[in-house]
């Protein structure tokens, strides 16, 4: 499988910390745990405190990612479910709604809007969310809590 | 002479320290002193320092450090707002004039009520936003705030009322029969309403890194409209809003003010709007009677930190002791919401609000503002 990184991705995945073999790990194994928008794929694993994320297009083994983003907010049960966000869960090919799904961090919960798939209870956090207003709410928590 | 040369500097290490950590208490689960008490003070402020109600909207930097100021005495929120509820029409075209007892309001509408009338309406983008006088307006406040009052600054972007303002340019009249004769029309003067507001959001989280969110649903009440149309022009508008300010990197903290009568209204919100770690939700009137905490509570606690409501007509009524009762049974009633609860006045507290009620509040607070079994 060759992996490439868009421009966009290494620029976030220096400003995160995020390393490449990482990334790769996550596409490689996510099997068909991850979901899926016409030619684009979302892949995330759990690594050490970080939520991680793949956002990645390609195919006949030629890869391209197109974002690769974390948060440290830890994803807990979904809370609301919304409608139809386009997105499909490879597992079990059900869609993904629009929805908000409860976060923990030091000590704290909180909702976020998320994808959810609520049979199997599995949330994604897009990446505009996870570089913005999660990022933010990060450093309140931090801020706060001290 | 600058208006900060009017003021001393607040308290920093006693009050300032004590409240900062209060108002992050009910966001962050780290509960401490008692439950908060927001007013939401606007010229009220200028009136207790001396000025008049033109002062407050015709000198925003000496509003704002009116706020800052007078939050001490009653033991307030330890940050800063300044605002009216018709941002960007200005640019839409809109002119607004002073009054000595009001906030900025419209000479009237611009545009012909008709679908040629609206032709040419069209958003503004954040390049024309630059240039205008909203953008340039809360710039200058916030760089106030930042260099006078560093520890209250929350920069904020304002939707408010996203139908009510957008009713302002074809006139308030005109633009509810439209919901009923002209929905497509009523749905392009409102979108291009929100869209220029997400582009001022755009701008103001572009030079603070971040922008708080206050949009209401203010002309969107029962008073006017069957749940429906609250639903349809109001919190599905106030999703899309936060949704795309979010996207520009605003947010994460937002506060959604739900003002006038939602009777039965309440019920469309919860499953249309955008709820970040960081919300408020408060809700003004359950038909002639301020929002029962139980309700807000039962609505909303899973989702976001409620705000209580104590009716403003009891902020000019000379008896601290009925407000003092009022506050008492809206903190037991929500103290113990999931999420954290405020103490809250039905919207703006009036701008001649007797000291004594707000003290009344505070009191209250402080007897019975306990998280629950905390």
């Amino acid at each position: 499988m060759a992996i490439t990184f868009s421009d966009a991705a290494k620029k976030n995945m220096e400003v995160k910390g995020l390393k490449e073999d990482d990334i790769k790990k996550i596409i490689e194994s996510a099997g068909t745990d991850r979901i899926f928008n016409g030619e684009r794929f979302i892949a995330k694993k759990v690594i050490g405190d970080l939520t991680v994320y793949a956002d990645y297009s390609g195919k006949d083994g030629n890869i391209t990612v197109n974002g690769a983003y974390c948060h440290k907010l830890s994803i807990r049960d979904i809370v609301l479910t919304g409608e139809d966000s386009g997105w499909k869960y490879c597992k079990n090919n059900k869609p993904v709604m629009k929805g908000h799904t409860d976060l923990e961090y030091m000590g704290a919960v909180r909702s976020g809007p998320s994808l959810v798939e609520p049979e199997s209870g599995e949330s994604w956090f897009e990446e505009y969310l996870a570089n913005g207003a999660l990022t933010t709410a990060e450093g309140l928590f931090e801020q706060k809590r001290a | 002479m600058g208006y900060e040369e009017l003021f001393p500097t607040n308290d920093l290490n006693g009050w300032h320290a004590n409240a900062a950590k209060r108002f992050a208490s009910p966001f962050v689960d780290n509960y401490h002193d008692r439950i908060d008490v927001d007013p939401i003070m606007l010229s009220n402020a200028a009136v207790h320092c001396g000025f008049t109600i033109r002062d407050f909207y015709e000198k925003p930097e000496l509003g704002i450090h009116c706020v800052g100021y007078i939050a001490e005495l009653f033991d307030l929120l330890p940050v800063t707002h300044w605002f009216f509820s018709l941002p960007w029409v200005r640019e839409l075209g809109m002119t607004l004039v002073y009054k000595d007892t009001l906030p900025p309001i419209p000479t009237g509408p611009i545009y012909e009520p008709t679908a040629e009338g609206i032709e040419n309406l069209k958003p503004i983008e954040k390049e024309d936003l630059l240039k205008g006088s909203t953008i340039p307006l809360f710039y200058n406040l916030y760089d106030y705030v930042q260099k006078n009052l560093p520890h209250t600054l929350v920069p904020i972007s304002y939707g408010f009322d996203l139908v009510g303002a957008s009713a302002e340019l074809i006139g308030v009249e005109n633009f509810i029969m439209w919901t009923f004769t002209e929905p497509d029309l009523a749905h392009k003067l409102v979108d291009t309403f929100v869209e220029t507001s997400i582009n001022g959001a755009d701008a103001l989280s572009d030079k603070y890194g971040m922008a708080m969110l206050i949009v209401g649903s203010v002309l969107a009440n029962n008073d006017i409209f069957a749940d429906e149309q609250v639903e349809e022009y109001g919190a599905k508008k106030m999703g899309h809003y936060v949704d795309q300010c979010f996207r520009k990197g605003a947010g994460p903290q937002i506060f959604y003010h739900l003002c006038g009568n939602h009777e039965t209204s309440y019920k469309v919100f919860r499953n249309n709007l955008v709820w970040s770690p960081f919300t408020v939700i408060h809700v003004g009137y359950k038909g002639r009677i301020d929002f029962p905490s139980e309700l807000l509570k039962q609505e909303f606690q899973d989702v976001a930190t409620c705000m209580g409501s104590v009716d403003t007509k009891l902020m000019i009524n000379p008896n601290p002791k009925a407000v003092y009762e009022r506050s008492k049974e809206c903190l037991l009633a929500g103290r113990d919401a999931k999420k954290g609860f405020i103490l809250g006045n039905t919207c703006e507290t009036p701008p001649y609000t007797i000291p004594g009620n707000l003290l009344a509040m505070t009191r209250a607070a402080r007897d019975f503002g306990t998280y629950g079994t905390w």
